[in-house]
């Protein structure tokens, strides 16, 4: 009887991490996936949501508002992925190089104010900003296994999973997301159609670049009370790896999303418990499983036509 | 009947090599005044931080020296890149080969530690190409059996050799002596010779050089070369050519990971004698800026690695003189590929008077 209360409450604290760790995943994913259907790759993801995460700390730290931490990580990102839309949008800029520059920027850069704003600090002893708090909603979150589970997170979490939907109807069900769609098979036709390709090739990187904000600004004020360097660890690249992995549908992306994210918090309960595994390869697993799923899924990708390629008029 | 004339932007048809310097002139230009703009957020005076940065990279023997040294593993991951961007392929992971070559060196190196020193380099410097080699075989593997792009899965794995790393630092290799996950000082015999006596500067600064005129001479003046810039020109119609192309994009992963891999040893057995994950500060990434900055043509490499690495080197000197975060020097790097990238695409338009009508 204690035993399986206790394998019980084992399974609902994984599956209730899966669903927390899902965040910035999710975020970044179905952010990438309305950039990468206009037809542009942001391969500066990462760095994007490195900068939000870093701005959403610095701002949750001097303003001791969490609200306005999120708000500003969210235009961050917006901010930051303006980059690659001038560059790749209205240079005609290779879009992988500039997104490898925005990474390295995001990375250099946010060490450099990191250290100009917390000069006295050690690595050791950086400032620790409040977390977002959890919010339980009320009935649901009493409902033995799923309350737990679904509805005990914080507000990040839920608007992530509430915007796949919100980004599927987008993308098939309106106007807008029907021209979106179109740039990123033939802008040609797109433009003859009297869409402006540019313009919303721009709104549609910004939108990405946004959504990247909001899960770096989990990353820092979402779920540790801390910056540094580096911090985003990957997952902005994952994002990317999830979007190819769901075939660009945001069905499949929750979907690809709560796998990288189970293993993620497998891979936490098997730290916490003790078991003689290396935290290293725990730790690696989902980089391996990234590869496994790029080639698993090969065969039946359907890559935007014109996704990555810039377009030229006349 | 003829309009009033207009100015119209148009494309120029053929980018050469002024265009080229014009970027790079706009480029450098351009990242100056943004250092500039850093140095007076930070509360610097912007003079004196460029009088920092230049006295600690080139102002004296001493420290172009260094200077010298910190282009070492700069020299190398910028020619891993131009090899494979010239072919278009894009190795992202010299990050991870360096790792990966490091990793195999210090293997051969506690495997047979008590050789004499001559053979023993030889063969540090042989395993560490094998062990980029194999690395970035990897990813070219499944580029052309899985057909997946070499970018994504080259990042995944410079992700997965550094937690292969920190398994072996924490376990076999591990330093006993110490709280920081490396290895123990290497060997007296394993440690690289410097190239001049009293200094720093080790003998990879001559590999480096070596393989820069070893990559020149193999894109311009060997057939496989012509390969690869067929392949860089079109990969289809080089298929078309009867070029093998899977087998030049496994030759230039192989190629593109072994160069990688020497600037692992070079910084484990040249520089800091240990096997850790200091050993590369992103390397593999400044490389790709090199090797744009470049124009991806292996001599300019090296002026390219060498100005870099003074940067990197100045950088010190700038925090220590303004107190200015060395930080700035990683940030600048990006931002000067960015304008070099902006400046490309701007050299590459004329305005031209056309007449309606």
């Amino acid at each position: 009887m204690g035993e399986s209360l206790l394998q019980a409450a084992v399974v609902i604290n994984v599956l209730a991490t899966m669903v927390r760790t899902s965040t910035p995943l999710l975020f970044g994913a179905i952010g990438e996936v309305v950039t990468e259907r206009s037809g542009v790759m942001n391969m500066g993801l990462e760095g994007t949501m490195l900068t939000a995460a870093f701005v959403g700390f610095l701002v949750a730290e001097r303003s001791h508002s969490l609200l306005l931490a999120v708000v500003t990580a969210c235009l961050a990102g917006g901010l930051f992925s303006l980059i690659l839309a001038f560059m790749a949008i209205t240079l005609d800029v290779d879009q992988i190089i500039t997104g490898l520059a925005m990474n390295l920027l995001a990375s250099g850069g946010t060490l450099f104010w990191f250290r100009i704003a917390y000069t006295q600090t050690t690595s050791q002893e950086t400032p620790l900003v409040a977390l977002l708090k959890p919010w339980p909603i009320p009935l649901l979150s009493e409902i033995p296994y799923l309350g737990p589970i679904l509805f005990s997170h914080n507000a990040l979490t839920y608007l992530a999973f509430l915007l796949v939907p919100v980004i599927w109807f987008g993308l098939y069900r309106t106007k807008r997301g029907l021209q979106i769609r179109s740039l990123g098979e033939d802008p040609r036709a797109a433009d003859m159609g009297g869409i402006n390709v540019r313009r919303l090739r721009y709104l549609a990187v910004v939108f990405g670049g946004m959504m990247a904000g909001l899960g770096g600004a989990f990353v820092s004020v979402g779920s540790v009370e801390r910056f540094f360097p580096d911090m985003t660890a990957g997952r902005g690249w994952l994002a990317i790896v999830i979007v190819i992995a769901g075939n660009w549908k945001p069905g499949r992306i929750l979907l690809a999303t709560l796998l990288f994210a189970f293993l993620d918090a497998f891979q936490l309960q098997v730290q916490g418990v003790g078991v003689q595994i290396p935290y290293q390869i725990l730790l690696a697993l989902p980089y391996v499983l990234a590869i496994v799923v790029l080639i698993a899924g090969r065969a039946r990708s359907i890559a935007p036509e014109s996704l990555g390629l810039p377009y030229l008029r006349e | 009947m003829t309009g009033r004339p207009r100015w119209r932007l148009a494309r120029r048809p053929v980018v050469g090599p002024r265009q080229q310097v014009q970027a790079l002139a706009l480029a450098l230009v351009g990242a100056a005044l943004v250092s500039a703009l850093l140095l007076r957020v930070a509360n610097a005076d912007p003079v004196a931080g460029f009088v920092a940065l230049y006295q600690g990279s080139f102002g004296s023997w001493p420290v172009a020296v260094e200077s010298l040294v910190k282009a070492i593993p700069l020299i190398l991951t910028g020619l891993g890149t131009t090899v494979a961007f010239r072919g278009r392929v894009w190795n992202i992971g010299q990050e991870g080969q360096l790792y990966a070559g490091a990793i195999t060196a210090y293997w051969a190196y506690v495997t047979f530690p008590s050789l004499p020193r001559l053979p023993l380099i030889l063969l540090i410097l042989t395993f560490a190409m094998v062990g980029g080699a194999l690395w970035g075989l990897v990813a070219g593997i499944i580029r052309v059996k899985a057909h997946v792009d070499e970018i994504i899965t080259t990042i995944m794995l410079n992700y997965i050799v550094v937690y292969i790393l920190s398994l072996l630092l924490s376990g076999v290799w591990r330093d006993p002596t110490s709280y920081y996950q490396q290895s123990p000082t290497v060997g007296a015999s394993a440690q690289f010779p410097a190239l001049i006596d009293g200094t720093r500067l080790h003998i990879g600064f001559a590999v480096g050089l070596i393989a820069a005129i070893a990559i020149y001479v193999l894109i311009e003046k060997t057939p496989l070369g012509y390969e690869i810039r067929a392949l860089g020109l079109n990969p289809t119609a080089a298929g078309f050519q009867g070029i093998h192309v899977a087998r030049t994009v496994l030759v230039l992963m192989l190629v593109s990971g072994s160069l990688a891999g020497l600037a692992g040893a070079g910084e484990l057995f040249g520089n800091h004698y240990r096997l850790k994950a200091g050993i590369s500060l992103g390397f593999g990434y400044t490389g790709i800026i090199i090797a744009m900055l470049a124009g991806l043509e292996p001599l300019a490499i090296v002026p390219a690695a060498i100005f870099f690495g003074g940067l990197v080197n100045g950088s010190y000197m700038l925090q220590i003189a303004t107190g200015v975060p060395a930080a700035l020097v990683s940030a600048i790097q990006a931002i000067t590929l960015l304008f070099l990238l902006g400046g490309r695409a701007a050299v590459s338009y004329q305005i031209r008077i056309v007449r309606d009508g």
